[in-house]
């Protein structure tokens, strides 16, 4: 099945993710037989009622909502462009 | 004797009666990584001074008599598994420089038995791949043929193993990535059960399907490693609170008497013929040993490709919003928040994450999610329900692991319905949540490992390593020539 532009175009802005035009065309053609394999699914004619069905995996309990010691905050931002325990980002406004 | 070759038990007896020390077998390790892994490229990170200061630690428990069942045992870890200043790239560029501030619960467990970390392995791209060639660091080779891909996406953990570059590492499987990288690789990998063991720190791919679990020589020393990293955790609310028996407890037990179920969509034309002919014989050889062979049929497994992917990239779209460029990972350029953000994730993920990524927003968005999401949570009780009545016949199931043995690198570039295809005999196991065992049981006539699976009930993970060491009993392997 073809996928349309504008198709492939919403997926983008959902996904956060740029393409030139070239790889624009080649990831249609690619989402198109992806698309194909995914729809031989549809001939299986189940319904599925999350109310009911959704047994699979049974979450344990929670655990008791008591105060742990955390990280340190310099520690948890050793990733980040950080000054004074603040993240650092790009200047975007004029 | 070459030591790197020995099993974990063997290593443990070496180091407790003092034939070598653990400093010393940390360095036999390291003389076959530099010896050759520029050939196989299976690491992304070697910590050769950290395994020496391990190693000393580990001496120190030895020599006072404290000792863990993984004391001074060198093991290698999948770069998708954090380690507290230690890096962890998920083999993506969007991940180059990222250092975890703190350990997953694996590394906790495997700390406290006092293991020794040799380095941090190479794999797909956020786990997403079978072949290790979407790693943005090092695309790993098979060391069986260097022309070959190792699988994956637990293919540097794989390799690694069976080049003697370390006695057993750690991987994690979404959809095979422990199994088939095992089956490539001569070597023997287990899925646990989903919720057996916990994914704190293991950066998430598919959350409903992910699991960590050990890649080994063989069933006995998968059976060594899942003791020492089962257990509930609080961090992961997916964690099992159920007890966590002896893994080893049996082994070397009979099989007789055992049900083997073969269904036989396993085994259809798609399947290499020397891949089918090698599973059959080990049937053959466990019917031997007293087993009973069970005909049965899992029809769902026509749906089983497009179930999985539809769930797997659904989860994955979301579990990868969060690397925007901001708090932490690549950090691209752009004149507003928007821009900085796609900038950021277009020039960070490589290829096939965002295909897995536009895949999952398709499933996931308005007017596409009843047609494949829905459909796809429906047909994965389908599957639960399908293997449950094939347990009401048998207690294990066996398996092809890979529809071929390892291809050529390249054979599956710029294919992903091909690659995604190949994932056929795995996937089931991860949506079932069951746990699978993958276990060598021949070679092709050039000389590739074939792999067999051994699938069990939820939570039967002894039953599925009593099989499978029951054949490795009976079976000589090839280790790949020294490299």
């Amino acid at each position: 099945m073809a996928v349309e532009l504008k198709t492939i175009q919403h997926l983008c802005e959902l996904s956060k993710l740029n393409y030139d035009e070239a790889g624009l065309e080649k990831v249609m053609g690619e989402m198109g037989d992806i698309i194909d394999l995914m729809d031989t699914i549809k001939t299986f004619d189940l319904t599925y009622d999350d109310t009911k069905d959704n047994n699979s995996i049974s979450l344990s309990e929670v655990r008791e909502d008591v105060p742990q010691p955390s990280f340190p905050t310099e520690k948890l931002l050793s990733n980040a462009e950080n000054r004074d325990n603040c993240y650092v980002v790009p200047k975007v406004v004029e | 004797m070459d030591i790197t070759r020995a099993k974990i038990r063997d290593l443990r007896k070496a180091l407790d009666s003092k034939q070598i020390s653990a400093a010393e077998l940390c360095g036999e390790y390291f003389k076959n990584i530099e010896a050759g892994d520029g050939k196989v490229q299976s690491f992304i990170t070697v910590t050769k001074e950290k395994a020496l200061e391990m190693a000393e630690n580990a001496q120190k428990r030895i020599d006072s008599g404290d000792v863990s069942p993984l004391t001074g045992i060198p093991l290698a870890i999948k770069d998708n598994i954090c380690t507290d200043g230690i890096k962890t790239t998920c083999a993506s560029k969007m991940l180059e420089n990222f250092i975890p501030p703190y350990n997953a619960t694996v590394i906790e467990k495997l700390n406290a038995e006092g293991y020794v970390l040799l380095g941090k392995t190479s794999m797909d791209e956020f786990a997403m791949g079978g072949s290790t060639q979407t790693s943005a660091f090092a695309k790993t080779k098979n060391p069986y043929d260097l022309e070959r891909v190792p699988g994956g996406s637990s293919g540097g953990s794989a390799a690694a193993v069976s080049a003697s570059f370390a006695p057993a590492a750690l991987g994690s499987d979404t959809g095979g990535s422990i199994r088939q990288p095992a089956s490539f690789c001569g070597v023997t990998g287990i899925k646990p059960t989903y919720g057996r063991v916990s994914r704190y720190g293991l950066v998430a791919f598919a959350s409903s399907l992910d699991q960590i679990g050990p890649i080994c020589s063989d069933a006995r020393d998968c059976a060594v490693m899942l003791n020492a990293i089962c257990a509930h955790d609080p961090h992961d609310a997916t964690s099992s609170r159920q007890p966590v028996p002896d893994f080893t407890e049996k082994l070397g037990q009979s099989v007789s008497g055992m049900k083997i179920a073969m269904p036989k969509e396993f085994y259809s034309d798609d399947i290499d013929d020397e891949v089918k002919t090698h599973v059959m014989n080990a049937a053959k050889t466990l019917e031997a040993q007293g087993a009973k062979l069970v005909e049965c049929s899992i029809p769902g497994l026509k749906y089983a490709i497009p179930a999985y992917y539809l769930i797997a990239c659904a989860e994955a779209a979301s579990n990868l919003s969060r690397f925007d460029g901001i708090k932490y990972g690549f950090r691209g350029e752009g004149r507003t928040f928007e821009e900085l953000i796609r900038d950021s994730r277009s020039k960070g993920f490589g290829e096939e994450v965002k295909r897995r990524i536009l895949l999952g927003n398709y499933a996931l968005s308005s007017g596409y999610y009843d047609a494949y999401y829905k459909k796809a949570l429906a047909l994965k009780q389908q599957i639960i329900k399908e293997y449950n009545a094939v347990f009401d016949l048998a207690d294990v199931i066996l398996t092809p692991t890979a529809p071929t043995p390892a291809y050529k690198i390249g054979a599956q570039d710029n294919d992903p319905v091909k690659m995604y295809l190949a994932d056929i005999c795995t996937v089931t196991v991860n949506i079932a949540s069951l746990p699978g065992i993958s276990t060598t049981c021949g070679y092709t006539a050039e000389g590739l490992p074939v792999g067999m699976s051994v699938i069990g009930r939820r939570f039967d993970e002894q039953t599925i390593l009593q099989c499978a060491d029951a054949f490795e009993q009976t079976f000589a392997p090839t280790a790949p020539a020294k490299l």
